[in-house]
């Protein structure tokens, strides 16, 4: 149902993040980082695109800076969710996590 | 099933402790014992590390706040353990007599901080599927720093291209072996299988976070989210 004020849309991240996100990218030691953990150098120019395009918006109001900066977010989570999970997710956290120590009973996944 | 081979079956030997037994301290234990900068140390690294931080964030809001006193213990452990994740019990051990320095315990922390999540998240059956032990340690291996260049280097690894993923898949081996009994072999097939899946999980991090900056970064996009997902 519908509230009745309208949310304007915002970047989903602040512009400066976006910048600082490129600049930790471009650093010495996250291109090591990334070497080590994939045996590749790192692309950074995805989040300096995202800063002009976040400025952009925030100038202009620009639709296709605001599609851009979608998209590439989109794409962000998409690589994020790549892999099939080897467990199923709760809906509810486990029963006796909030148990006291001196109730806990036996084993019971 | 008898309980001596429970324990041993479910790696609880290794926690000597984690008898039931009483668990008020004695004197002796107070002092002769390295609980008291344990406590220390914990309390630090709950309060000062961003890989902690983050988790118990996330956690807090699944609905698995963990509080200090019953979420955590620390205790005398055997062998060169460092820490576990007690599922029957909802508790994080900490192993007080291997832990001394506190860049050591924010790590331990964070590796059993990422169980106690996965826990929490997802249905996970610790004690008869092995898929999921080895997914949870692959996790904590890889999330938690224990894969670090320079942590590599104590343990004289050397190794540099892909080296992490080497080295994630060699700790989640070791830390199955040490608290399952089956063999090699198995172990290794396992992980094998569950590899690809896991390495690619970083939930609550969504990056992994090789350094304090990059958990910090994290850290600020978790407490972000609501904005973020709401304008994707």
């Amino acid at each position: 149902m519908e509230g009745s004020k309208v949310t304007t849309w915002r970047t989903p991240r602040m512009c400066d993040d976006y910048w600082s996100e490129f600049k930790l990218c471009k650093s010495i030691s996250n291109y090591f980082h990334h070497y080590y953990t994939y045996g590749t150098s790192p692309s950074c120019q995805q989040w300096k695109e995202d800063y002009y395009h976040c400025r952009e918006w925030e100038k202009h109001g620009s639709t296709e800076a605001k599609e851009a900066l979608q998209k590439s977010e989109r794409k962000r989570v998409a690589e994020q969710r790549n892999f099939t999970p080897v467990w199923e997710l709760r809906r509810e956290p486990p029963r006796d996590w909030h148990l006291p120590l001196d109730q806990e009973g036996p084993q019971d996944s | 099933m008898d309980q001596t081979k429970q324990e041993e079956d479910y790696g609880y030997d290794l926690f000597p402790e984690r008898k039931p037994r009483t668990k008020k301290l004695t004197l002796a234990q107070s002092l002769f014992t390295f609980n008291h900068k344990c406590q220390v140390m914990l309390n630090f690294a709950m309060e000062t590390s961003p890989y902690a931080k983050l988790l118990l964030s996330a956690m807090k809001n699944s609905g698995c706040q963990a509080f200090k006193d019953r979420h955590f213990s620390c205790e005398d452990c055997d062998g060169t353990v460092s820490g576990g994740f007690d599922a029957a019990s909802s508790q994080i051990v900490l192993c007080q007599n291997n832990v001394h320095q506190q860049a050591h315990m924010n790590r331990v922390v964070t590796h059993e901080l990422i169980h106690a999540f996965d826990h929490c998240r997802a249905k996970v059956d610790w004690f008869n599927n092995y898929r999921h032990l080895a997914c949870s340690e692959i996790r904590a291996a890889n999330l938690s720093g224990d894969c670090s260049f320079t942590n590599e280097l104590t343990r004289f690894n050397f190794g540099l291209k892909e080296h992490h993923q080497e080295c994630v898949r060699g700790r989640a081996l070791r830390s199955i072996l040490a608290v399952r009994k089956i063999s090699r072999e198995e172990a290794e097939k396992i992980v094998d299988e569950v590899f690809d899946s896991c390495f690619n999980d970083h939930a609550p991090f969504g990056r992994i976070p090789h350094s304090r900056k990059e958990a910090k970064f994290a850290n600020r996009d978790y407490a972000n989210r609501d904005r973020y997902y709401a304008n994707l």
